[in-house]
């Protein structure tokens, strides 16, 4: 392919300097017949015939057909094959002639397809954004609240001349206290919606909070110094008590140490996030006080973090083992896991990336993860080998467990948690796939995903 | 005889102006500001009507539809639906769950007068 662009781009170049074939292949020692042959594709050139025709041609061996061009090669015929041009019948066999005689041209098509990439990418965000983000609904959801009680109060006011002075005053308050809250909520609403020109920057309270784990990995070594003197305080075998009482100790004596981590990261900009993080803070740290990481560490390689395993070894609640096991060292021979937590809804209520693994933000992961499918089967531990459209293959582990208080007659809840690993890693696990066992083809979400004739989508694509 | 309506809703200056309009009408009004308790009172002491927002702390106001429907107590207690999601599938779920009526909000006092009138009459829509 490469060599397509040689032949022609050495014609191209030949008659932009005015030569014949007669003339050039004199100068470089061929015949004329050959030297059409080569100008036409029809043979290969390199090493010293190369550089004779390029110095011939005052270039150099790599302009004429080097590794810029074959980019360009590369970006075209991708272009040429986009369904969304397929009425078009490019003529993909002409690309590299292209490339060869208007250089320019091809550049310039190829620029615009990487601009029409980048906007459309864009614009998948910013729909996602719009349509499912946390922070605009419960955002919107606080404005129209506050209308509806200074309207309410309004009306009252306006209907009923009769009413005591004492309830004047009271709702005249209601009224004055719901549009300083309303200026809030907008003036929130206007920041947010600024912010969001910059794609790079993180958008929410959960976005902030999200990349301070991120950040560190989501391994606070302050917190675990801290934990690990108080574990031995937990004398209780039963897990939740365990937690209850780790949670009480974490907020007895830790909440000086979030306020010093909190106020020296500058990934958190909002209250709202200082808020969040706290809490994720104080549940990293119960983690911490319930399983020590030293002792952890060594234990989850020893039960081949088997997270059923592991809650027993620690009297532990298997989702909080779900969790720990993200904080785990990271290190050449430790896997590395992703969490994400889903209600009965369908919902991802709580996420701690994987690096590769895409999650949606905002809206419900693909239909046909494992993480849904647990609810079928509540207690028990679902594995599942996922491959998704970029070919990356991963090993989902889901549990859906009973929320809340039940009994005869009462309707039962399940929340699952899910955890997430490379197929790579997942070797060093109890969860290691057989190389036989089905894989199954899944994708990030219906709206981020091109398996367009998935039987179980259930949201267009945003681009088709 | 006093008709009873239990006010399911946590934004108390919300809770403030639908008393004040509802007593002014003759209900006695109970409040709940939390979806469990909200849940427990309607069925410890059933009301004439209910007045359930949808975005309640500890149980939203789904999960109380869904449970006071499944109740043979309350399976026929006349339900306002109150909230500021309005979108179209949000109705239809309140109306899949047994919402008799559904206002969004921000609203009217007087359609929130008139729905009431027309759940403690015994005639919803």
């Amino acid at each position: 392919m490469a060599d397509a662009i040689l032949g022609t781009r050495i014609r191209q170049r030949r008659r932009e300097i005015g030569t014949t074939q007669a003339n050039l292949a004199r100068q470089i020692g061929i015949s004329a017949s050959y030297l059409n042959l080569i100008e036409w594709n029809k043979r290969p050139i390199a090493g010293s015939l190369l550089h004779k025709i390029a110095n011939a041609l005052d270039l150099s061996a790599d302009s004429l057909g080097g590794v810029s061009e074959r980019r360009l090669l590369e970006a075209l015929t991708e272009i040429a094959h986009l369904p969304s041009l397929e009425a078009l019948k490019i003529e993909d066999g002409r690309t590299s002639e292209l490339i060869g005689r208007f250089p320019g041209w091809a550049r310039g098509l190829a620029a615009l397809a990487r601009s029409e990439r980048d906007a459309t990418s864009r614009a998948e965000t910013l729909s996602d954004r719009l349509t499912n983000d946390p922070f605009l609904s419960e955002n919107v959801h606080r404005m129209l609240s506050r209308i509806a009680a200074a309207r309410s109060a309004s009306e009252i006011l306006n209907d009923y001349p009769d009413i005591t002075p004492e309830r004047r005053d009271r709702f005249n308050r209601i009224i004055y206290d719901e549009a300083q809250a309303l200026s809030d909520v907008g003036e929130a609403l206007v920041t947010y919606l600024d912010k969001s020109q910059d794609a790079d920057r993180v958008l929410t309270p959960v976005d902030e909070v999200e990349a301070m784990f991120v950040a560190r990995e989501n391994h606070f070594a302050d917190i675990e110094a801290a934990a690990i003197q108080l574990h031995d305080q937990l004398t209780d075998p039963q897990p939740i008590s365990r937690r209850e009482k780790a949670g009480a100790l974490t907020d007895e004596l830790l909440t000086d140490l979030f306020d010093k981590i909190i106020n020296g990261e500058t990934l958190l900009e909002t209250s709202a996030a200082r808020v969040r993080a706290r809490r994720a803070l104080r549940d990293y740290a119960v983690g911490a006080i319930i399983m020590p990481m030293t002792t952890f560490t060594s234990r989850a390689t020893e039960l081949r973090y088997d997270i059923e395993a592991l809650a027993d070894a620690f009297s532990a609640e298997v989702d909080a083992v779900c969790h720990r096991i993200t904080s785990l060292p990271r290190g050449d021979d430790m896997p590395k896991f992703g969490y994400l937590r889903a209600n009965a809804a369908g919902t991802i209520v709580e996420m701690l990336k994987l690096e590769g693994l895409a999650i949606p933000r905002y809206a419900a992961a693909c239909p046909l993860w494992v993480l849904y499918r647990a609810q079928q089967s509540p207690e028990a531990v679902i594995r599942q080998r996922a491959l998704f459209p970029s070919g990356a293959r991963f090993v989902f582990v889901a549990r859906a467990r009973k929320q809340g208080p039940t009994g005869f007659g009462k309707p039962r809840h399940y929340i699952t948690d899910m955890i997430a690993m490379t197929e790579e890693d997942a070797r060093h696990t109890v969860y290691a796939p057989d190389p036989s066992a089905p894989v199954e083809e899944v994708g990030p979400s219906c709206r981020m995903c091109p398996r367009y004739t998935c039987l179980h989508r259930v949201e267009d694509p945003l681009t088709a | 005889m006093t008709k009873r309506v239990l006010l399911a809703e946590d934004e108390l200056n919300i809770v403030e102006s639908l008393s004040y309009l509802l007593e002014r009408e003759g209900y006695e009004i109970f409040v709940e500001t939390d979806g469990r308790k909200a849940l427990q009172s309607a069925m410890d002491n059933v009301p004439d009507v209910l007045i359930l927002d949808v975005m309640l702390p500890e149980m939203d106001g789904y999960e109380i539809l869904r449970s006071l429907r499944a109740d043979p107590r309350t399976a026929q207690l006349p339900i306002l639906m109150l909230t500021a999601k309005g979108q179209a599938e949000d109705r239809e779920m309140a109306f899949k769950l047994g919402a008799d009526l559904f206002i969004t909000k921000p609203f009217a006092n007087a359609d929130i007068t008139d729905a009431v009138g027309q759940l403690a009459a015994g005639r919803p829509g």
